[in-house]
């Protein structure tokens, strides 16, 4: 899970796997996966007794920036 | 453990790395509420078995990530409002830093981990101010299905 200069920077890096570019996003793309309540309400004093309510917003999220990417898809099989 | 206690001792560890960028050991989180070393012990490991993203270092019950955090350094440098103390998870809990510190500019320094070469990001409130270079990407090789299954690794 890194940062890179550019895209092409990804595809040159000795760890990239030919086939996985599903798992490469824009910087802004990246930033709105985590803008959801799962990341933002951290810091809420019942963050754990109520982040399972925060799930449904965090898989549609991924879902969007993905535009349904099965890389990005943690809905249950 | 009650889920009240889950949520304080989540609370209070998450806290703590933002006033002073390390994680607290098992005998503060006993300290902080009033109950013997051991159960705080305890409090630690059965928090650190929900299924969030933070782990202990392997045989020992010390906190080594806690998201966004991490408790060893890593090349994700977090300075708030130009202080430097804080290291962040993975490239992308780098960009949720900026919930834990509201109305501050979060700076997120790292290398390219293809030519080494300098990234940053600077980010107030959830919006991106400053990136440089300006086509910085993430990426990130395994689908999210397989991330818990090996954290660090992922």
């Amino acid at each position: 899970m890194n940062l890179f200069r550019s895209k092409e920077h990804v595809k040159k890096w000795s760890g990239f796997k030919p086939g996985t570019e599903a798992g490469i996003l824009t910087l802004a793309d990246a930033m709105r996966v985590m803008s959801t309540p799962r990341h933002r309400d951290r810091l809420r004093p019942d963050y754990v007794s109520t982040v399972q309510e925060s799930v449904p917003a965090f898989v549609q999220r991924l879902l969007e920036v993905s535009h349904d990417s099965p890389h990005w898809d943690l809905r249950p099989d | 453990m009650a889920a009240a206690q889950l949520d304080q001792t989540y609370h209070y560890i998450l806290s703590t790395l933002v006033a002073r960028g390390q994680a607290p050991h098992f005998t503060e989180i006993a300290a902080k509420f009033g109950i013997p070393a051991e159960q705080g012990r305890r409090r630690l490991r059965e928090l650190m078995a929900e299924r969030l993203p933070n782990w202990l270092f392997p045989d020992t019950d010390l906190i080594a990530s806690f998201a966004p955090f991490n408790n060893l350094p890593t090349q994700y440098r977090i300075s708030v409002d130009g202080e430097q103390k804080w290291f962040a998870q993975c490239g992308l809990e780098s960009l949720a830093m900026t919930w834990l510190f509201p109305g501050k500019r979060v700076t997120v320094s790292a290398p390219c981990l293809d030519c080494g070469e300098p990234i940053r990001v600077e980010i107030v409130d959830g919006e991106i101010e400053r990136a440089e270079p300006g086509d910085i990407h993430f990426y990130v090789e395994l689908p999210i299905k397989k991330w818990f299954a090996n954290l660090p690794f992922a």
